[in-house]
């Protein structure tokens, strides 16, 4: 009898046999701390030079501008959950197997939180330590205001937007499409409708953004950013928004067509 | 028992299966033969549910496939031998699926064993010949010990030894009582392993047969015939409504008449005869005068 956590183990099985899986992490958390620890040297050369020691908000940015990367990192992990099967044609199998098909996205999206989540709150408290280890003695400390929440920011938005490129990747089912459309949402949109929106719209726009709303949760005090943010709560919520609607749309449409 | 009724399947404007209706019953081996383009897959698919139809239902043991609680234990399908991730072992792919349905994983080394693939269990899938690719998605379909089977073109890419092994393999399912349905665009692959035969062609079902009825029914018997007389033996025959060509002077292909028929017809005029040969139609033939109008691509 198929049940959901049985579905749920079996994409458990799937994720951690794959060597590709403990590399992708594996190297991505290694190289976000390394970059954290790198940044914040460079940071307490550049004070001991008789720069300005940076702010609240400048330390805790300085910290997690890594996590930028890591949030295209999981986003086109997320994306390869769902076209790696359809690219290797293992989708039919996964789908003879659980005919109804939404059980083996929703389990997907499981066991990628479930994943991914314990590696992200390393490897977001692994940057902010080693980066203000270094910075020194004007760096930020964890009982400074809005650090905990920050710190936990940037855990959970690299793994919203790893359920978001899910959602793309059972969207368009092909991983050259999905990452370029994963690519654009995150990086393009931003940058191309800024210019695009009169002034006043890009204030009330540009804070929905993925990309945005993302920085935002791992931000203190809005981050300093080209943008007007949400609250880090608000701009959660609006990310949370994004990844249901996505993964709403993919499955209303998956069980629709044709495998 | 899988049920097909009047299932149809178009793709834009094109309907790769039309109408279509057939049952196979458990305990025999049931051939699904048409050419390349037939509407075989299309029609495959749509049982286990991976296509949608545009019209018409198909069912396995009563429903349709994906109403069954636990779909494995219900069918196995082969659909596709690359249904699998190439850095995944073996049994890592097998466990997956065995574990959506709390199949234990027991079960999974019992089918590697049972496809001749135990000792490369731990390999990735990747590294796998067409031939073990075969023989990975067999397994995979066997893992829920299935009351019936499906499968498309099973030897393909397989050598000698494994087309055997998968002839006998079905032929035990079968005696076992499950249901098989094994597709195939090979009459001669068909005719020693299958004893009923379900026939596309354009995705319309042209026959719905035992190999016995089908050489009976579309194999046109003909008669060679070698004679001196040929023109009058020839008048003689068609007068009894007899059809006959000529490829050569002095030699009769005749159809309508068989061989003891021609010959006394031949005494009867005194013409004196140098050959005759009953020619009986071969099961490749049969199929190919079936499909003849039917094919797709040449």
């Amino acid at each position: 009898m198929i049940t959901f956590p049985r579905v749920a183990r079996a994409e458990w099985t799937k994720l951690v046999s794959l060597r590709s899986t403990w590399i992708t992490l594996g190297a991505a958390s290694v190289l976000a701390i390394g970059l954290a620890g790198l940044i914040g040297y460079a940071v307490h050369r550049s004070i001991e030079g008789g720069e300005p020691p940076l702010t609240l908000a400048q330390a805790v940015g300085t910290a997690f501008l890594p996590i930028d990367l890591f949030v295209l990192v999981l986003g086109v992990f997320g994306v390869l959950q769902m076209t790696g099967e359809y690219g290797s044609g293992l989708i039919r199998a996964t789908f003879t197997a659980v005919p109804r098909r939404w059980p083996v996205v929703a389990a997907k999206a499981v066991v990628l939180t479930v994943l991914t989540l314990p590696v992200m709150a390393v490897t977001a408290l692994g940057s902010f330590l080693l980066c203000q280890a270094l910075i020194g003695d004007t760096g930020a400390g964890l009982g400074d205001p809005g650090v905990p929440r920050a710190i936990a920011g940037a855990a959970v938005c690299p793994v919203l937007m790893g359920l978001l490129g899910l959602g793309i990747g059972t969207l368009l089912r092909h991983t050259a499409g999905a990452i370029t459309t994963l690519v654009a949402a995150l990086f393009v949109i931003p940058v191309l409708l800024g210019p695009a929106l009169p002034n006043d719209w890009e204030k009330n726009v540009m804070k929905y953004v993925p990309t945005v709303a993302g920085q935002a949760m791992y931000s203190v005090g809005g981050g300093g950013g080209p943008f007007e943010t949400l609250s880090p709560g608000a701009s959660a919520a609006v990310m949370v928004g994004w990844v249901a609607l996505v993964l709403t749309g993919a499955l209303a449409l998956l069980i629709r067509r044709d495998a | 028992m899988i049920e097909v009724r009047a299932l149809s399947k178009r793709f834009g404007d094109k309907l790769a299966v039309d109408q279509l209706s057939f049952t196979v019953k458990p305990g025999q081996v049931t051939g699904f033969l048409g050419p390349n383009g037939a509407g075989k897959s299309t029609t495959m698919r749509m049982i286990v549910g991976l296509d949608r139809p545009s019209d018409g239902v198909a069912t396995v043991n009563g429903r349709a496939y994906r109403e069954h609680g636990a779909p494995l234990r219900q069918m196995g399908a082969l659909l596709d031998a690359k249904s699998v991730h190439k850095g995944r072992t073996a049994r890592s792919h097998l466990l997956a699926l065995a574990q959506t349905h709390g199949i234990p994983a027991a079960r999974v080394d019992e089918v590697l064993g049972m496809v001749g693939l135990e000792s490369a269990a731990r390999r990735r899938a990747g590294s796998f010949s067409l031939g073990m690719g075969q023989r990975l998605g067999i397994a995979a379909a066997l893992l829920g010990d299935p009351a019936a089977v499906i499968l498309d073109e099973p030897v393909n890419g397989l050598d000698p030894d494994g087309v055997l092994w998968v002839r006998n393999l079905l032929k035990g399912l079968a005696a076992e009582g499950r249901t098989v349905l094994v597709s195939s665009h090979l009459m001669s692959e068909m005719a020693v392993t299958a004893e009923h035969l379900v026939i596309i062609g354009r995705g319309r079902l042209l026959a719905d047969t035992t190999v016995d009825d089908l050489i009976a029914r579309v194999a046109v018997g003909s008669v060679l015939v070698r004679t001196p007389e040929a023109t009058a033996l020839r008048d003689a025959l068609v007068a009894g409504r007899a059809t006959v060509t000529s490829a050569e002077p002095g030699l009769l292909q005749v159809s309508g008449a068989s061989a003891a028929e021609i010959g006394d017809l031949a005494r009867r005029h005194g013409i004196a005869l140098h050959e005759l040969t009953p020619r009986r139609a071969s099961l490749e033939e049969a199929y190919m005068e079936l499909t003849r109008t039917a094919v797709e691509y040449q």
